[in-house]
């Protein structure tokens, strides 16, 4: 058995997790090089080899896994600097994109601006050809009329052309011809066919998601060739593998292809590493969250998995119908900026972000932020973070939380400092409130599983606030992305659009959208080395009541794959969906009867797991790993508290707050009344009193 | 009955501002909780995903304390109902674990359909908090299905009407209450939907409780009166922004559903300093009418207009309410007395009350001045057997379309419909068509339908929908005699037309009221939904951007010259669309000489 290496572009830095033949687990961090994010991979891989005493290529030729996450999709929508799009639709339905369902982000706001349109109007063409529901042909092909918005298309330099007609995903063939024209008039375009990249209804969903493939592929396609190449220049043998926003991996080549099943890969590989170090522990139902500089996510997680949703998935300001791991941001993190407002103190969601940063990175910011407020409290060592390497400055922060937070509130700079922790807190507190109202549970049953640079300085006051008892800051958590890429198995998520009340649903026609899909999925997933008798198949039918919106997965009633689907299987999974609207939703409406709006599979390929390897019990006293102390603000007055090393901290240790752990890329801070204990995991179990 | 925190602190009573902002926020939450209840609890699916219900936290005194918004202009009408309880049952009528209902619009309501449903917190016997929560039903009882009967002659005959009744006595269901109202309603799924109310009130009272526990009552009540009176501080701050003076406007309904014409909302804007009075005297007196707008709705539309021209950021609790003097004279079209038919009157003249505000501020507010408004009447409504089942179907056409958004200074009109409306989520030609024996043919904007503008209104669309077996089309249309006004020297956007039967010899335009028009298999009609309003004088339109406009046709190239005096040569099919500079320039001054 090899090396197995994750790494995961962020932002700010670009992380690495290698597992070690044996199984133990080495971390690393390299800035990121934004120009091209592969740079600072291979430099990255460079560092790592030199840390494991191996030249860069003796490193990667006995490496047999590398997994991917990275941003070039997301920051290609951030920055909207994708590719010049043209959009062919069928005629009438040229502006469902800009019409967007009715939405608007913001109901206040009538000066709130549009999105930035991928495709403008003038390229996107309304082709005369129809199907009606069931696919059969109501106007045929306009083939002309293909060919001049083509020549056009291509006369005004545009570069990658999705095709969404309607009802495509019954009967794909006036898409596919379509594509022939184009190859035959613009043959350098790049073609993203909607029934390819999302085969279901509604026909919104579907071309956003085609118009968003169109936009980031060449991209995301130019940096995965680059970066494959690269590594396999170094010696890298085997596919270079990509998270997807589903939470599963598959090959750079697949994902060349489906460029938009990328997006949001990297804050979905955090929840894969939570979910990985949380089954270390042996909890299985908690809520992630991962509070960086900028942003504060939330994701509920039962039984070990995330919630995976399929519709309504916005991402900037397009909508994206792929399955994508759930999850909840707000604007709250460490450079969230205080200020105050007609006597009210507001904290975000504005941000510093990294650059020019809080006061006390010295980087020219001036307004107050969450982690200047950390630093007066005591709660962030006032000299530096990373271990040292990152040299913080104290000069002007007291003075600006004074100024701007304090005097206007009639509050010294303590209490000024500590207004913006509580209120950041509360900001938090309530995000997670909702979003367990929206999943309809109590977060009192759930265990907080803390991630991200300045998680761990706050978590104990957010399960505090909800009445959480349990909560888990694993040492692994700053690396929880780069993780989260060596635990995840490949997958894909398929779906064919059948719409019918469920009554007059055909079991033969399902039968035949499930034969067809699993041949699809045993196809994508044989370039990953994987035979059908390595996968296994979850099917579902996706149902709802008349007049609902969105629909619900309920599993297919049938025991084995490849048993026959008949009435019966229908009937059965029909009253499976109406238990378990009740379950979820608390009523069913049994005289309804169910509308059935697509047919999905799942297919996933397991990877074999890095070994976990237990720490060995340290019978050091822990006192010894006390660094320091430092005056932290606690319970309204300043008190001494030790701070302890993090890197002589282990199995075993028990610490009681009020304590700082300083690890190296976080901080957690144990208020009064918490206690934690290190398990042979690297997990600091805290238990809120 | 309270379930305290753990380790709730002794309550204390310190009033300082970061205490009053972290239980601002969690009041905010506890708002948001009940909303969500009712949308995963709720039995009517089509109320349960749409976003017609909105919570409300208010204190002892029915001041709005915290809210949770589905849409604004559906939903703001909700403080006043719960006044009338606490005035009617005064403090020793009203108990911990009470839950009342309440739906009328002579006490307080917008109109029949929107049931209000709250349950007070007690604190040594007196009220400290209330928790409401608003939904709208499918029908009222009454003369006719669906809550929207406008044949009335009253509003006796649109509905049974609550003006505060308890259907939860100290924690003990009244069974003889509840049961009286399942009989007064047709719908199956009432009482679902009810019960869900109910549990979000009690779930909502259950926080506010936990809350009070936590932080003790007084600090509570001192975060109410300092999220309030920080509302208040903001809107006078941006009030006193505003240049002092009156502003004036008129806004029409081109005739209610029996065709009496040219209903008038008049608004009188006033900003004197800090102080805001918007006064409807001079609005139709006429008592013949069969569309008035109840003193609930007036005000909610009011709140809504302003709130979108105010930072998004001020909280909509009291003291944004408060600070607005409000001048409705009795009997008129928005504060009709006692009896008169409210249903159709909520949308039209309910809906005008936005424009005139709009259309009268506009000087003062110029990047925020849009009407949060629609000119629909009523949904085209198609409904008939479908072939396949043999059952009755009904398809309200809450379709992908765009109508009647304005434009700003600033900002060109976008998107499907004004901002306040961006909640309600339309159906699609996928789903729909695998429903329905309906085909959506087009929904594409319709070229120079958006009114010219320095700023652009949205195109309006051009919808045609084609049914595949026979159906019945029913519709009450406005919006053609007055749609969309331009502002500050915008064109108005182009009207609503809508043509039945469209392309055969018997297609016809629909004046007013479409009652049932039989479509054979194969027959269709068109609907071209009116554009919104421009901001600003066309002629002030930089050129590039008609030119751009042109190209992407919003505007035709005819279009650019009349409207906006913008001279192109050339022509996009051929790549060479270009501006005439010097023609544009010359043209311009002309026009400008002779307007």
């Amino acid at each position: 058995m090899g090396f197995r290496i994750g790494i995961d572009v962020g932002g700010t830095f670009t992380d690495f997790v290698l597992a070690r033949p044996g199984g133990e687990l080495v971390l690393s961090k390299v800035p990121t090089t934004l120009a091209d994010q592969s740079l600072g991979v291979m430099q990255g891989l460079s560092a790592l080899a030199a840390k494991e005493g191996l030249a860069t290529r003796a490193l990667l030729e006995a490496t047999e896994l590398v997994v991917h996450g990275t941003t070039t999709a997301d920051n290609t929508l951030i920055e909207m600097n994708g590719a010049k799009v043209g959009l062919l639709t069928t005629e009438g339905h040229r502006d469902e994109i800009e019409i967007r369902r009715g939405y608007k982000e913001e109901i206040w706001d009538p000066a709130f601006p549009p999105p930035v349109p991928i495709a403008k109007r003038r390229h996107r063409f309304g082709i005369p050809e129809r199907l009606d529901f069931r696919g059969n042909v109501v106007r045929k092909l306009d083939e002309e009329a293909v060919r001049t918005a083509v020549r056009r298309l291509r006369r005004d330099g545009i570069e990658s052309i999705a095709v969404s007609f309607l009802f495509s995903f019954v009967n794909p063939s006036h898409e596919l011809r379509a594509r022939e024209l184009i190859r035959q008039e613009h043959p350098d375009a790049r073609v993203s066919l909607s029934h390819e990249v999302m085969p279901t209804a509604p026909e919104f969903e579907r071309t956003s998601t085609t118009l968003v493939d169109a936009y980031v592929g060449p991209r995301v396609q130019t940096y995965l060739e680059r970066l494959e190449r690269a590594l396999q220049e170094a010696g890298y043998r085997h596919d270079l593998l990509l998270m997807q926003s589903s939470g599963a991996i598959m090959t750079a080549a697949f994902l060349a292809g489906k460029a938009v099943a990328a997006l949001g890969s990297g804050p979905t590989g955090g929840v894969m590493g939570a979910c990985a170090a949380a089954q270390t522990a042996g909890v299985s139902d908690f809520i992630a969250i991962d509070m960086g500089g900028t942003s504060y996510e939330v994701c509920v997680v039962r039984k070990g998995r995330p919630t995976i949703k399929s519709f309504w998935n916005w991402q900037q300001r397009y909508l994206i119908g792929l399955p994508m791991v759930e999850m909840h941001a707000i604007g709250a993190g460490g450079g969230s900026i205080a200020n105050v407002q007609a006597g009210a103190l507001h904290v975000g969601p504005k941000s510093a972000k990294a650059e020019p940063g809080p006061i006390c990175y010295g980087r020219g910011g001036v307004e107050p932020t969450v982690t200047d407020a950390n630093v007066v409290l005591g709660y962030l060592n006032p000299e530096a973070l990373c271990g040292g390497e990152f040299k913080l400055v104290s000069a002007g922060v007291r003075q600006a939380i004074a100024e701007r937070i304090g005097k206007p509130l009639g509050l010294d700079v303590v209490e000024a400092a500590h207004g913006i922790f509580r209120i950041v807190n509360a900001n938090m507190a309530n995000a997670i409130r909702r979003v367990s109202s929206q999943a309809g549970l109590d977060p009192r049953e759930f265990a907080l599983v803390v991630y991200g640079g300045n998680g761990p300085v706050h978590a104990g006051k957010q399960a505090e606030e909800l009445g959480i008892r349990k909560m888990l800051v694993p040492k692994t958590s700053p690396a929880f992305s780069a993780l989260g890429l060596l635990i995840a198995d490949y997958g894909v998520d398929l779906q064919r659009s059948y719409i019918s009340p469920s009554g007059r649903a055909s079991p033969g026609r399902i039968a035949e959208l499930f034969r067809e899909m699993q041949a699809q999925a045993e196809s994508e997933l044989r370039v990953a080395g994987l035979g059908p008798q390595d996968l296994e198949l979850r099917r579902y039918l996706n149902l709802c009541y008349p007049g609902q919106t969105f629909d619900m997965s309920v599993p297919l009633a049938v025991s084995s794959v490849g048993g026959e689907i008949g009435a019966a299987t229908l009937a059965a999974t029909v009253a499976a969906f109406h238990d378990l609207h009740e379950e979820l939703h608390t009523y069913a409406v049994r005289e309804e009867e169910p509308i059935l709006r697509s047919v999905r599979l799942q297919a996933a390929g397991r990877t074999p797991k890095p070994m976990v390897r237990r720490c060995p019990r340290l019978s050091t006293p822990v006192v010894e790993a006390v660094r320091s102390r430092r005056p932290a603000w606690f319970d309204g007055r300043f008190v001494d508290t030790p701070v302890y090393d993090g890197d002589r901290l282990g199995f075993g240790h028990r610490l009681a707050g009020p304590a700082i752990v300083e690890e190296r890329f976080t901080t957690l801070v144990l208020y009064p009344g918490h206690t934690a204990e290190l398990d042979e995991h690297g997990n600091y179990v805290v238990t809120v009193a | 009955m309270s379930a305290a925190a753990p380790r709730a602190p002794a309550p204390s009573v310190v009033f300082d501002p970061v205490t009053a902002e972290v239980i601002r926020g969690a009041l905010e939450t506890v708002a948001f909780e009940m909303a969500t209840h009712v949308s995963l609890t709720a039995t009517t699916p089509i109320l349960n995903q749409s976003n017609e219900r909105n919570a409300t936290i208010l204190d002892g005194r029915g001041r709005l304390a915290a809210l949770s918004v589905g849409i604004p202009q559906f939903m703001l009408s909700s403080t006043l109902p719960v006044r009338f309880a606490l005035d009617f049952f005064d403090q020793e009528g009203l108990h911990d674990g009470d839950v009342l209902v309440a739906n009328d619009p002579y006490h307080g309501g917008g109109h029949l359909p929107d049931y209000n449903v709250f349950s007070p917190v007690l604190v040594d016997g007196r009220i400290a908090l209330i928790a409401s929560i608003q939904c709208h039903h499918a029908d009222t009882g009454g003369g006719m299905p669906g809550g929207y009967n406008a044949e009335a002659i009253d509003v006796w005959a649109e509905g049974v009407r609550f003006p505060a009744v308890k259907v939860v006595d100290q924690g003990v269901e009244r069974r003889d209450v509840l049961y009286m109202m399942k009989v007064n309603n047709r719908t199956p799924t009432f009482m679902g939907d009810l019960r869900a109310q109910i549990g979000a009130a009690q779930l909502g009272a259950k926080r506010l409780r936990e809350l009070i526990a936590h932080y003790g009552v007084a600090s509570v009540l001192h975060a109410v009166d300092h999220a309030i009176a920080y509302a208040a501080r903001r809107f006078r701050e941006e009030v006193a922004s505003w240049p002092d003076g009156v502003y004036e406007a008129d806004a029409f309904v081109d005739h209610d559903p029996v065709g009496n014409k040219d209903i008038r909302v008049h608004v009188r804007v006033t900003v004197q300093g800090d102080h805001l009075r918007v006064d409807f005297t001079g609005s139709d007196e006429r008592q013949d009418l069969k569309a008035y707008s109840s003193f609930g709705n007036t005000r909610g539309y009011v709140v809504a207009q302003l709130a979108t021209m105010m930072d998004p950021s001020i909280p909509k609790n009291e003291g944004f309410f408060d600070s607005i003097e409000l001048i409705v004279p009795k009997g008129c079209c928005l504060n009709p007395s006692e009896g008169k038919t409210v249903a159709a009157g909520t949308h039209h003249p309910g809906v005008e009350v936005g424009e005139a505000i709009a259309k009268a501020m506009a000087v003062v507010l110029p990047e925020r001045s849009c009407p949060q408004i629609y000119k629909l009447g009523m949904p085209t409504v198609i409904f008939g057997t479908h072939p396949e089942t043999g059952q009755i179907f009904v398809d309200h056409s809450v379709d992908c379309l765009a109508a009647y958004c304005n434009a700003v200074k600033g900002q060109d009109g976008w998107g499907s419909m004004p901002a306040s409306f961006g909640n309600l989520i339309r159906a699609t030609a996928e789903i729909n068509e695998s429903i329905f024996p309906v085909r959506h043919e087009c929904c594409d904007y319709a070229t120079d339908t958006g009114g010219a503008g320095q700023w652009r209104g949205c195109p309006g669309s051009r919808v045609v929908k084609r049914v595949t077996a026979p159906a019945a089309v029913s519709t009450y249309m406005v919006g053609m005699k007055y749609p969309m006004s331009g502002v500050a020297g915008g064109r108005d956007g182009s009207p609503n037309r809508l043509i039945v039967r469209v392309g055969t010899e018997h297609a016809a335009h629909v004046a007013c009221m479409a009652n049932g028009v039989p479509h054979a298999a194969g027959e269709a009609f068109e609907y071209v939904y009116g554009g919104g309003g421009g901001w600003g004088d066309p002629l002030d339109r930089d050129p590039q951007c008609v030119l751009e406009d042109v190209l992407d046709e919003y505007v035709s190239a005819e279009a650019a010259e009349r409207e906006y005096g913008v001279v192109l040569r050339g022509s996009a099919a051929s790549g060479d669309l270009r501006l005439d500079r010097e023609a544009t320039e010359a043209l311009r001054t002309a026009n400008r000489r002779n307007p």
